[in-house]
């Protein structure tokens, strides 16, 4: 693995602490702002019990990310890359773009051309957010205020949308994958069978959750429905893998 | 012009006001994130004491004008979907579609809010800061296994990687199908299409999960765009939405209106 520097661990200690802060200050802003107009605490806390919970399943991917990546960028690196912006799918894209995972030779030269091209590629959300969101959001507003029906399409537009193009990838990426495995991010081998197996256990779960929240009234498992759901199918794909693997 | 005053007392912030304050603390963060992400390059050539390979730099344009494209393309499409706040940290804390969208339509549809009300923003904006900061402890705690184990826990963990995309967006779309069946019709049997071709003349990977989604976004555009023009949308038939114009009359309740009623008598106050 290649050498981390001290410095890149302290920096990543500051971007991290950074991060934080920054979505303490949100949250705080947003629960002041709940109690001025009056919102129902209670679906505050939810939320923020909900939310915790949620989280935990899809961070550990990242986690995985971040060994995938120190192989060839060393621990502290990949570790700033996954916590800022950066996914794991387009970083490994990006850092290859130098040749660095068929590179003869690992040097720190290669290191820093990948670690800038990863840079560079992903500045453009948050420089877009820096200078042109309020103004963008500011014309979403008055959408929202002059024509409400409009604002609400849009966003079922784009949301309709995002479902659409994410069911439809898996759908037919794990169908064309059946029986001959693809290579995935970080070198695994991806199964169409449990791509889709995993999918229809998720619809399951979920559809278990809902008849036990509509039938047997425990309103409590609303809150934990899609954790349960996301916790349950991939426990099912684990259980498959050896079957195909 | 009107002027917004965002030191106002909080109780005092019409809504307008909040939303400002939270884009002063929004765009402070993105530049001090922006100077952070940048440092890494920088901090690395120094402390390696290198300079980067300015030939493959260069050859790596085409590609970055590729991915700053999709940048501007997701910062525009996800905007309406994630709220001010939540706008703001996500474009910071990244893993916008696999973890941050899915964790706030999450917490909407268990908090139940309205569409486009203030209450939707307040749930998006907690449930993305949460979201962020547990992210950042889980890979904080990772680290540890990783700097001790390093490639084994990788080795143990990593098979099941691939699979947590299709185990968050088959709930989700049980979730969410029902209220977006009618929109979402169009543009999923058309991305089915497009990636059965795509599969079929055998360029699979360029219809990736990530790239489909943008294809999604595009085409349920058009196709919602054409479905509300036509009225097809509404749940009166086309002839009474044509009566009553392109907007549908939504009888206000009591608490609606005692609720402009109290926005005009602060916008009267800003003015």
């Amino acid at each position: 693995m290649p050498k981390s520097f001290i410095s890149i661990y302290i920096l990543g200690g500051i971007i991290a602490a950074c991060i934080i802060c920054m979505s303490i200050y949100f949250i705080i802003k947003a629960i002041r702002r709940a109690k001025v107009i009056g919102m129902d605490m209670g679906k505050v806390k939810e939320t923020i019990k909900n939310s915790a919970i949620f989280a935990i399943v899809p961070s550990i991917p990242i986690v995985i990310g971040i060994g995938i990546m120190m192989q060839y960028l060393g621990l502290a690196v990949p570790w700033i890359r996954l916590t800022v912006i950066g996914a794991l799918q387009y970083e490994l894209i990006a850092m290859d773009q130098v040749g660095i995972t068929t590179a003869a030779v690992l040097n720190e030269t290669i290191i820093a051309t990948a670690v800038i091209v990863m840079t560079l590629s992903i500045l453009a959300g948050p420089i877009f957010n820096a200078i042109f969101y309020k103004k963008y959001q500011g014309k979403l507003a008055d959408l929202q205020k002059k024509n409400g029906k409009k604002m609400d399409t849009i966003t079922g537009a784009l949301l309709g949308g995002l479902l659409s193009g994410m069911l439809s990838a898996i759908l037919v990426g794990g169908i064309f994958t059946i029986g001959s495995p693809t290579i995935g991010a970080g070198g695994v081998q991806v199964f169409g069978e449990i791509t889709l197996i995993t999918l229809g256990a998720s619809v399951l779960l979920m559809g278990i959750c809902g008849l036990i929240l509509v039938l047997g009234k425990q309103k409590w498992i609303e809150s934990y429905a899609l954790p349960i759901t996301i916790l349950g199918s991939l426990g099912i794909a684990y259980a498959f893998i050896p079957l195909f693997a | 012009m009107k002027k917004i005053n965002t030191k106002k007392s909080l109780e005092n912030q019409t809504r307008e006001e909040y939303n400002l304050s939270v884009h002063n603390g929004g765009r402070l963060f993105t530049w001090i994130a922006l100077g952070l992400i940048v440092l890494l390059p920088i901090l690395y050539c120094i402390s390696a004491q290198v300079l980067p390979d300015w030939g493959k730099l260069v050859a790596s344009i085409p590609f970055l004008l590729g991915y700053i494209a999709i940048g501007l393309i997701e910062a525009v499409s996800y905007a309406p979907l994630l709220g001010t706040g939540g706008q703001y940290m996500s474009f910071i804390t990244g893993n916008i579609g696999n973890l941050k969208l899915p964790c706030a339509l999450n917490a909407q549809n268990v908090a139940k809010v309205k569409q486009g009300s203030e209450e939707q923003e307040i749930i998006t904006t907690i449930a993305i800061g949460i979201c962020s900061i547990v992210t950042t402890i889980i890979i904080l705690i990772g680290l540890i296994p990783l700097a001790l184990f390093q490639t084994k826990i990788v080795e143990i963990l990593n098979p099941i990687s691939p699979y947590v995309i299709p185990a968050i967006f088959g709930g989700l779309t049980i979730i969410l199908a029902a209220k977006y069946v009618k929109i979402a019709a169009i543009p999923f049997a058309a991305c089915i299409l497009i990636c059965i071709i795509g599969n079929l003349l055998g360029k699979g990977s360029l219809f990736s999960q990530s790239n489909m989604v943008i294809v999604g976004m595009a085409i349920s555009g058009i196709s919602t765009t054409i479905l509300y023009k036509k009225g097809y949308l509404d749940k009166k038939p086309k002839k009474d939405a044509e009566i009553l114009g392109e907007e549908k009359v939504v009888k206000p309740t009591i608490k609606d209106e005692l609720n402009d009623e109290a926005d005009n008598i602060k916008n009267d106050d800003i003015l």
